[in-house]
């Protein structure tokens, strides 16, 4: 049952990704802006622009290029990158580490506020606390992450300077590790030093990024817990002597994660989408500011690389989304 | 805290008045006792206030609606003049609920084990042991067959009958004093009714704990009880042995409910509705006695 489910998701993302394959390969060829153009000179003449154009392919028909770029991709050569002159493969793994983190952390901020208050909520439901708790959730959630950033940046950066406003890690740090994911091989080699100073570049965009999904979980994750504090089972424990925080905790949360998981997963698919603005206001070395420096040097490869890594990213997150719906849904389990 | 004298009754309910918060009441001026191992049925229509005797007792009234006035005395102890943890422990420790729709009384998410043995080892601190080997006994005790099994079940993969079972053996299992059992049968289709109804009589006997039956089915107080209370628009109509109720009713409307309740003797009369006039009445009376209820509070 699991398998055959897991079996037919991986068979439409394999056909969702040959579809963003399509519409990206194109929608860069035909929008405006030129890499070869970029390349050259000033006063270079048309035949020397038609000569680089033949060096890199793009003299030939779209549908040509697409098979030649698409046959490369199927073999795991994404092309090189016009201008890093690396592979594109290469370029795009060695950077998805520090998204995948950052992200990562984001996420694990935005349960943990926005869980810790929704259960507050619902402790206090029916009084001013909770109001309070609704105004300021509202009030976060209106704020978009970019925006949080450039709060941030002011309040901790320039006002009350304590934390480091760009890069991925303080740079006088020897780090010679074998992937590119600081936290996770830091921890493992017990390499504190790497760990603490990643955390401490990362909280400033980690809110930002955390911020808005906290305020929605929060605001989801309290009326899903209110819903399930008015069930049978729920008065049954309060019957039986548990208090009303052991009765949120114990009967009613579980409940009411099973609603807010499926926002979760697709706020999430919003959260790394939203990594491309905030990376690039803190000069975090992750996919999104490389994204941000592949369009504007119209690098076409990269672009692509990274526009199918994201793509592949959110499938993934989806199906990782729905697997644990069905593991926290007994009901579901046996189909 | 508690006030025990000699004899204390299992359940003392003195002059309970309960309301919105506009104070529309809801209970009025409502008193009762419960003897130890005694089944008192709570009769009444939809809206009598039958539940809501119950609820008030445990302490699950929603929370807009309020006591006014009045004392309940669980086992001699006041549970109004306690703080609300006390309260609530001191309720959890001495009486069990056993509700009305065994599908939504269990928790969908969790397995049947621990939502029998939880309370048990952490509400009256027994070992997991000592917990899990009552559940045991317990379930064997209400015909479940693979005690074990059920307790690694999940809601979903049980019959309603089961669930209720189940919920039945949960409410004997730490041995309370009193049981507030609400509508257990109203959720249940009717053969299931039977055997439900039969175990927690026989249970009850067993254990000689004291039982309030709330149910709007005559027949089931018949069955069931030792004392009926029969209650309209929240006021007590009539209270005495069930016996007595069923041979020489003393209020016309306790006659009128049991000429309606239906019997399987097809010789019999037809049943016959509650006459519109009694009701008309009885409507009268609660509205004289909330004018005269609010008189007094004015003065």
């Amino acid at each position: 049952m699991l398998l055959k489910t897991v079996f037919v998701r991986l068979l439409t993302t394999a056909i969702t990704l040959f579809g963003v394959a399509i519409v990206v390969f194109v929608l860069v060829r035909v929008a405006p802006g030129n890499p070869i153009a970029m390349m050259l000179p000033p006063g270079a003449t048309e035949k020397d622009i038609a000569a680089l154009n033949a060096v890199y392919g793009f003299d030939k028909s779209l549908a040509e290029q697409f098979i030649i770029w698409l046959g490369g991709v199927l073999h795991g050569d994404f092309g090189t990158s016009i201008t890093l002159r690396q592979p594109v493969a290469e370029l795009v793994l060695g950077r998805l580490p520090a998204t995948l983190e950052l992200s990562s952390i984001a996420l694990l901020l935005a349960v943990a506020l926005g869980g810790c208050v929704a259960v507050i909520g619902a402790r206090k439901r029916g009084t001013g606390t909770e109001v309070g708790l609704d105004l300021t959730s509202g009030a976060v959630l209106s704020v978009p992450d970019f925006l949080w950033g450039l709060i941030f940046v002011l309040v901790f950066g320039v006002l009350w300077p304590v934390l480091s406003i760009s890069g991925r890690v303080d740079p006088r740090i020897d780090i010679d590790f074998t992937t590119n994911f600081y936290i996770f091989e830091g921890l493992l080699r017990g390499r504190l030093d790497v760990v603490g100073s990643t955390l401490s570049h990362m909280l400033m965009p980690a809110m930002s990024l955390a911020l808005p999904l906290a305020a929605m979980i929060a605001q989801l994750l309290k009326q899903n817990l209110k819903e399930a504090l008015t069930q049978d089972y729920t008065t049954l424990a309060r019957v039986r002597g548990f208090s009303e925080t052991a009765v949120i905790l114990r009967e009613a949360l579980r409940n009411a994660a099973l609603p807010t998981l499926a926002l979760v997963g697709v706020q999430f698919t919003f959260l790394i989408g939203g990594t491309v603005i905030v990376e690039r206001l803190f000069a975090f070395e992750g996919l999104g500011n490389m994204a941000i420096d592949a369009v504007i040097n119209r690098d076409l490869p990269l672009i692509q690389g990274i526009v199918l890594l994201f793509a592949a990213l959110f499938t993934v997150i989806n199906l990782l989304v729905d697997l644990s719906y069905t593991f926290l849904n007994p009901r579901l389990r046996h189909g | 805290m508690t006030m025990t004298t000699a004899h204390a009754h299992t359940l003392d309910i003195i002059n309970l008045n309960i309301a919105l918060p506009r104070g529309q009441r809801l209970l009025r001026n409502v008193s009762l006792q419960l003897e130890p191992g005694e089944v008192r049925a709570l009769v009444g229509e939809s809206g009598a206030g039958k539940s809501m005797i119950g609820k008030a007792v445990l302490g699950i009234l929603p929370h807009r609606i309020k006591r006014t006035e009045g004392e309940i005395l669980l086992e001699g102890a006041h549970l109004n003049a306690m703080t609300p943890a006390t309260r609530r422990s001191t309720v959890a420790k001495m009486s069990a609920l056993i509700p009305q729709d065994p599908l939504t009384a269990l928790n969908p998410v969790r397995k049947i084990g621990p939502q029998i043995t939880d309370p048990l080892t952490r509400i009256h601190g027994w070992s997991h042991q000592r917990a899990l080997a009552r559940a045991r006994e317990l379930l064997d005790r209400v015909h479940i067959r693979a005690p074990d099994r059920v307790m690694h079940s999940y809601p979903h993969e049980l019959s309603g009958g089961m669930r209720q079972r189940i919920l039945i053996a949960a409410a004997f299992a730490p041995s309370p004093r009193l049981i507030v059992a609400d509508e257990p049968t109203t959720a249940l289709d009717v053969t299931v009714q039977k055997q439900i109804l039969r175990l927690i009589r026989e249970l009850q006997r067993e254990t000689g704990t004291a039982v309030l039956f709330v149910t709007h089915d005559m027949g089931v107080v018949a069955k069931i009880s030792q004392k009926v209370t029969v209650l309209f628009a929240g006021r007590v109509i009539e209270d005495a042995a069930t016996r007595t109720v069923f041979e020489n009713p003393a209020h016309p409307y306790t006659q009128a409910l049991i000429a309606a309740t239906p019997t399987p003797n097809v010789s019999a009369e037809p049943f016959q509705p509650v006459p519109a006039a009694l009701i008309t009445e009885l409507h009268r009376e609660t509205l004289a006695a909330d004018a005269l209820y609010a008189q007094r509070g004015r003065r």
